[in-house]
């Protein structure tokens, strides 16, 4: 017992060593950074909030704060709103959904630098196949610029996000939907529930638990999501599009603005460890039967 | 059900369902198309939807050393260097997460479902705060700049996953098949590589893919590490367009067709293994 003790320690050793280097070291470097005075570059004296000081300070800051909070919370509503949509459709029997299920996953294995490319050809505001869409059929006389257009382009990135995002939650659903059980549903239908009453007052709570931990896993997907946001549009035009991640990303390797980018990630981790906190509290009695195995 | 309501179910059916499927399609297929178009026919209105004259133009000027458009990187070396990175992490991970989901799986020790939680949670934290501190200690440890030093961290961002799923397969094979040959005589090890192993295949195929599909396409790190042009990989690659955005998308569609082709191929070959791999790493996030 003693030797299958030492044996399952350093059979684990490797995994935890890397977690530990590459994931809970650097959080932990990021959190003395930002805590930091930081010019050009040289540590001077630990012990400051002057890099939260200087951050807020920035006029862009709260403009990426709203961004952030159109992308995450805009993101996932709309997200497991569709997902539901779709998931509920592809839950239907026949070989056409079964070819969709298959098919859907798609948009989420593709890498998301192309994901990002090909959105922004379709979204080009001269020659762009959607623009030129929209005016084919009369619905706007003139080229419009999604990406281009400061009031336009948050909302443009969030439904080239549900594109890539929303597949999975569909299919969760789906497989949350597939699994309500027969007879529920048989003795609604008995009781004289039309389709719409059954699924709101059959399936749905039957799949309460998948739909509120998809919404939670959704935010956490969303906020890691960065080469989306800044292939397409860099944040711009004029930081109209800035959200944490782009703006992490360009004070720390464009603007070397390490102590102003290390006080965004102590805020961007915070939000994470919520968002966590709140999934582990979900998910607690999955977590616990899983510690009885 | 009478005939006329079967065929209105059926008639919705196929509607929504080809809705969808071309929602899902389009994207990807539109910018596959543009890498056979010319310059001229990308710039034209009214847009054609096939190539008039289709042409592989696009995809020779990535592979030709005449590097035309301020087309600077050399994509063979860009495909070569992803290949490097994707498959030796993806051995680490296997050789490493299998070690580990064994004794997850298999062996009592104080601590195991507060670490095995642990690892699953620091997944959730690898994101842009992570940016910044990676960039100073790859600097730190002089592996800033180099495909070793990716290998090193997309092996240590894919390593509790593939322990996780190779753990969770472990735990369904009997116990009984490992004792039995303890008893004939076989070690630990030996039992564990001999007889379990061979039947854990499919959990290890899932997280070879799954690993694999992530490490080919990562963006973010690699495009802060590396440096150099004959260390980029092909996402940075394929990222660089944006910087010489004019027209020219039949280059932006050849070089997202040889990005995207990899991953299309592990999808459409490994559907199975990759579906069971998608929906189980979305219950632990």
């Amino acid at each position: 017992m003693r030797h299958d003790r030492l044996l399952a320690y350093a059979m684990i050793l490797p995994v935890v060593a890397a977690v530990l280097a590459f994931v809970v070291g650097p959080t932990y470097n990021v959190a003395t950074l930002s805590l930091t005075k930081v010019v050009m570059g040289m540590e001077r004296g630990f012990g400051t909030f002057d890099n939260f000081r200087a951050l807020t300070a920035d006029p862009v800051f709260w403009l990426v704060m709203k961004n952030t909070a159109i992308w995450i919370l805009g993101g996932t509503v709309l997200c497991v709103t569709v997902g539901l949509a779709v998931g509920t459709f592809l839950a239907l029997d026949s070989r056409l959904t079964g070819w969709l299920r298959a098919l859907i996953l798609l948009p989420w294995v593709i890498p998301d630098v192309v994901t990002a490319m090909a959105w922004k050809w379709m979204l080009h505001g001269q020659v762009g196949i959607i623009g030129q869409t929209l005016q084919d059929t009369g619905l706007t006389d003139r080229p419009i610029s999604f990406l281009g257009d400061p009031q336009l382009v948050m909302w443009t990135l969030v439904v080239v996000l549900i594109w890539r995002k929303m597949p999975l939650v569909a299919l969760i659903l789906c497989a949350a939907i597939r699994s309500v059980p027969d007879d529920q549903l048989e003795a609604a239908r008995m009781d004289g529930a039309n389709a719409w009453e059954r699924f709101r007052f059959v399936t749905i709570p039957n799949i309460a638990f998948s739909l509120t931990a998809v919404t939670v896993i959704s935010m956490i997907w969303i906020t890691a999501e960065f080469a989306l946001p800044w292939i397409m549009t860099g944040g711009g035009p004029a930081n109209a599009s800035q959200i944490m991640a782009t703006y992490i990303y360009q004070q720390s390797f464009e603007f070397f603005n390490w102590g102003v980018a290390s006080a965004m990630s102590v805020i961007n981790l915070l939000m994470l460890v919520s968002i966590v906190a709140l999934y582990l509290y979900i998910n607690r009695r999955s977590w616990a039967s899983e510690g009885s195995q | 059900m009478n005939e006329q309501p079967r065929v209105l179910y059926w008639t919705m059916l196929s509607l929504i369902g080809l809705v969808i499927a071309v929602y899902i399609l389009f994207p990807v297929f539109w910018l596959f198309l543009a890498s056979f178009k010319t310059q001229a026919e990308l710039a034209q209105l009214p847009i054609n939807f096939w190539p008039q004259t289709p042409t592989l133009d696009a995809y020779a000027a990535l592979f030709s050393d005449t590097h035309q458009k301020g087309q600077l990187l050399d994509w063979p070396r860009l495909i070569g260097n992803s290949f490097f990175i994707a498959v030796t992490s993806t051995i680490i991970v296997l050789i490493f997460g299998t070690f580990a989901g064994y004794a997850f799986a298999r062996l009592q020790f104080p601590g195991r479902d507060l670490i095995l939680g642990g690892l699953l949670i620091s997944r959730m934290f690898q994101g842009a705060a992570l940016l910044l501190p990676t960039y100073r200690l790859m600097s730190m440890i002089g592996l800033q700049d180099s495909l070793i030093g990716l290998v090193l961290l997309y092996s240590a961002f894919g390593l509790p996953f593939a322990t996780w799923i190779i753990a969770s397969s472990l735990r369904e094979i009997p116990r009984e098949l490992e004792e039995s040959a303890m008893m004939d005589g076989a070690s630990r090890l030996q039992s564990m590589v001999l007889v379990v192993l061979p039947l854990a295949t499919p959990a290890l195929i899932t997280a070879a893919m799954w690993h694999f599909v992530g490490a080919w396409s990562e963006f973010a790190f690699a495009s802060i590490l590396l440096e150099s042009n004959e260390n980029k990989t092909v996402t940075i690659g394929l990222a660089s367009f944006v910087e010489l955005f004019t027209l020219e998308f039949q280059y932006v569609g050849a070089a997202a067709t040889i990005v995207a082709l990899p991953i299309m191929l592990v999808f459409f070959f490994g559907q199975r293994y990759f579906t069971r791999g998608l929906l189980a790493g979305a219950v632990k996030g």
